[in-house]
């Protein structure tokens, strides 16, 4: 508890749990190591994923927050800004140094005065609008833009899944 | 009388001699001190460095690569122009054991096996969070009325942990069971 990381985002979880977002539930999996964090995030309504719950785990480095964490999703998740592995791949969780896609702007990359909450609101409506700009998962990319039918079926099922159904 | 006296130009030149001179002398050892790790111990191998020329040549050992890339600074080029000479490369020490040996292979490989290794079969949230017992005493306790979770910041430690997991159970089991509800109504739908 006693590094500035540690400190920030003991911070931010009492922020999240005593006014949570909703449709997020987030925190440390034990407060012995607060660098590293689970969420579910609920899937936003009016899109396939509505009435999902999907669990990601966040790590965040020992410098946080000049440096993003990563997030990867714990459950099968079909979105063309995924990795297959799970891993998120958006704008806000990449630091203003690096942009490896060259079409970002500075203000939606990360920087310390984002925090965890805005990541997972951020991550709630990329699963509503998927960025076709940079696709982590190209064949769910390719799904999403041409067989769009096909994309929802896939990504409802591993909704029914996700939940034991 | 006029040999004994020094004039002035004279010990200001003695004294920078001599200040010149210990300067001198004191800096070489830490000058000489310093260069060869630079060369050598505390050069790190560049991974992919190694990869390029373990590509040219895959007949050669990474580890060997590795020696004589950091011996020479990673000039690629020289190691290059050393193995195309007929050279070859030296048998690195045995206590040459470069951190990045290990790490470098992994690095390259998930090209390959990312399709294969990275789909883990995940459990459902149901399995995970250890949720069937919870499921059907959940449904009963909504029926009758569902409290709201608690949004309660505690100070017990404890406490803070069990409410977030209480938040966590309820997510999902309050999805669960309206996804239940929303395939009932469909299939009494379908089939009336």
């Amino acid at each position: 508890m006693t590094s500035p990381a540690s400190k920030r985002l003991f911070k931010e979880y009492r922020g999240l749990s005593s006014d949570p977002p909703e449709g997020i539930t987030a925190g440390p999996v034990t407060e012995d190591n607060m660098f590293l964090w689970e969420a579910l995030i609920q899937g936003p309504e009016g899109t396939p994923f509505e009435g999902g719950v999907f669990p990601a785990k966040l790590e965040f480095p020992k410098d946080y927050p000049l440096a993003p964490p990563t997030m990867q999703f714990l459950c099968e998740m079909w979105h063309p800004n995924v990795y297959p592995n799970g891993t998120v791949c958006i704008s806000i969780l990449h630091p203003p140094g690096d942009d490896p896609h060259h079409y970002e702007q500075a203000s939606e990359r990360w920087s310390p005065i984002q925090s965890v909450e805005k990541i997972l609101i951020s991550v709630m409506s990329m699963l509503a609008e998927p960025n076709d700009e940079s696709p982590a998962n190209v064949d769910a990319a390719r799904m999403w833009r041409e067989k769009r039918g096909e994309y929802e079926d896939r990504v409802r099922e591993n909704v029914r899944k996700g939940l034991g159904l | 009388m006029a040999e004994q006296t020094l004039n002035i130009p004279q010990t200001v030149v003695f004294v920078l001699v001599v200040f010149l001179i210990v300067r001198w002398y004191y800096a070489k050892p830490s000058n000489a001190a310093r260069l060869p790790p630079g060369q050598n111990r505390g050069f790190q191998v560049d991974p992919t460095q190694v990869d390029q020329i373990a590509q040219m040549f895959p007949q050669l050992g990474r580890r060997e690569i590795m020696w004589d890339l950091q011996r020479n600074g990673g000039n690629v080029s020289a190691t290059t122009e050393r193995i195309l000479s007929g050279r070859g490369l030296e048998n690195p020490p045995p206590s040459f054991q470069p951190q990045t040996l290990r790490s470098a292979p992994a690095a390259t490989a998930p090209r390959t096996a990312t399709r294969t290794e990275n789909k883990p079969a995940h459990p459902d949230l149901i399995t995970r969070y250890n949720l069937s017992s919870k499921l059907h005493a959940a449904a009963e306790a909504s029926t009758s009325g569902s409290e709201a979770p608690k949004k309660i910041w505690s100070q017990d430690r404890d406490e803070r942990q069990r409410n977030l997991q209480r938040r966590r159970e309820e997510m999902i089991l309050t999805a669960r069971r309206r996804l239940e509800e929303k395939e009932k109504t469909k299939d009494t739908g379908v089939s009336a």
